[in-house]
């Protein structure tokens, strides 16, 4: 149960931070987690290394089984757990099928989102060039222009069909975590009605990233 | 069924080579497909990005469910078809979360193989450096020393989450078929070139081969032992 459950975990990452919304939607409150810090490099320590030797958070054991990635930890989850708190993966196939693509193509998103905010982190001054950072900040306007779009679509609140599923699990810390960037929600209205929409459900507010709470937003994403 | 559904794929890309296994093992041949060439930018035609605005393969239809993300394809049809041939989520949940975690990692093991192999695909001209190919060549050798260790811990024969064929392999196998296929020494990486002997006779894997590594005859000339001294 809960209680075999560890979580290492960093502020404002979304991969942890999916984990801990599958943990408070399956009611598995109550797991051993700990709060590491980035900046101080404690992904790399030997506590997580034990559990993930990637040196990457979240560091995930369920019992003695470890799930790293935040969609496996997610996936595994709401498997396991299926008869308890939210289902968050329906029985009716289409809307399974949704949900999937969905859920996948998250990863596009984080891709042209992280090439953008952490370039310089990233490439080596040696190998910077202009014409990079406009075509980054192009692909990722074309694929927030597409979120937009799914958004549109949607007609719930939710990214996929009438209720909250494993998609918005997996999408909403990686939308969140735009806005904190300083996505224009001007620019963004479906995204930002999303990100808005979703923030008081219960599993989500429990879970916010405590360095978000009193900080001011960054402003890395505001023209784009 | 398996003619109600149509694929959009291209050869030596390992995500549409997932999805054709996937379809194998799960005994629905006879689907409908079309080869397309990514050299002749037919990823990025009316007729793909009708389906698929991404302008990407694979691009996936089953009735009127649309799925052009490579796992979701392969989640989908265990699923909707999971009474029919191989089963490909384990029941045991040690092993059904090994899966899990192992098809996720597939997903980093595969951008790793993409930022050597296809580096002149996704970076201009202007914008390539020695220097960045040279890292990414040594990310990918962290990687790949990663999964020697993985399948060393699991022992000869087996196959990535356990003693089963699972979705683990479907997803992952392309990757490290095409690494070999760019040349990587077996000598060097005993233990994935065992798992690589394992999987390539295995019939859904055989049956969906790539054609080609790369189209273009002078790039695959060009570029088929570019993993060869890592």
């Amino acid at each position: 149960m809960a209680k075999d459950m560890t979580l290492l975990w960093g502020s404002g990452s979304p991969p942890c931070w999916r984990i801990m919304i599958v943990l408070e939607e399956k009611n598995l409150q109550g797991y051993n987690q700990k709060l590491l810090s980035f900046e101080k490099g404690e992904h790399k320590s030997k506590e997580v290394m034990e559990i993930n030797p990637r040196g990457q958070l979240p560091a995930f054991k369920c019992g003695d089984v470890p799930l790293n990635e935040s969609c496996a930890a997610c996936f595994h989850l709401e498997c396991k757990y299926k008869s308890q708190g939210t289902k968050l993966i329906p029985d009716c196939e289409d809307e399974k099928a949704q949900i999937l693509q969905r859920v996948f193509e998250v990863n596009a998103l984080t891709e042209k989102s992280s090439i953008v905010l952490y370039y310089n982190w990233i490439v080596p001054e040696g190998e910077r060039h202009d014409s990079a950072v406009k075509r980054n900040k192009e692909a990722l306007t074309a694929e927030l222009k597409l979120w937009e779009g799914y958004l549109q679509k949607a007609s719930s609140g939710f990214i996929v069909g009438k209720d909250f599923s494993l998609a918005d699990v997996i999408v909403y810390p990686t939308v969140a975590y735009l806005f904190q960037n300083g996505l224009s929600e001007q620019r963004y209205p479906k995204l930002a009605e999303y990100y808005k929409g979703l923030m008081n459900r219960p599993s989500i507010k429990a879970s916010w990233p405590p360095t978000w709470k009193n900080a001011p937003k960054q402003e890395t994403l505001k023209d784009i | 069924m398996a003619k109600d559904m149509t694929l959009l794929w291209g050869t030596g890309s390992p995500p549409c080579w997932r999805v054709m296994i996937a379809l194998e093992e799960k005994n629905l041949q006879g689907y409908n497909q079309k080869l397309l060439s990514f050299d002749k930018m037919e990823h990025k035609s009316q007729q793909v990005l009708d389906i698929n605005p991404r302008g990407q393969l694979p691009t996936f239809k089953h009735g009127d469910n649309v799925i052009n993300e490579s796992y979701a394809v392969c989640f989908y049809l265990e699923s909707q078809f999971k009474s029919q041939g191989t089963k490909l989520i384990p029941d045991g949940p040690a092993e059904q979360a090994l899966m899990y975690q192992r098809m996720f990692e597939g997903l980093t093991f595969y951008e790793k193989l993409s930022a050597v192999v296809f580096y002149e695909w996704s970076v201009p001209e202007g914008e390539r450096h020695e220097s960045a190919l040279k890292r990414n060549k040594e990310a990918l050798v962290t990687e790949l020393k990663l999964w020697e260790g993985y399948l060393q811990k699991l022992g000869s024969g087996s196959y990535l989450a356990g003693p089963s064929f699972t979705l683990a392999d479907v997803v992952v196998f392309p990757t490290v078929g095409t690494v070999f296929g760019f040349g990587l020494s077996p000598e060097r990486y005993p233990k994935l070139g065992e798992y690589y002997n394992l999987l390539k006779e295995r019939p859904s894997v055989k049956a969906s081969w790539p054609p080609h590594w790369l189209e273009n005859p002078k790039d695959q000339d060009r570029l088929k032992d570019a993993l060869k001294d890592i």
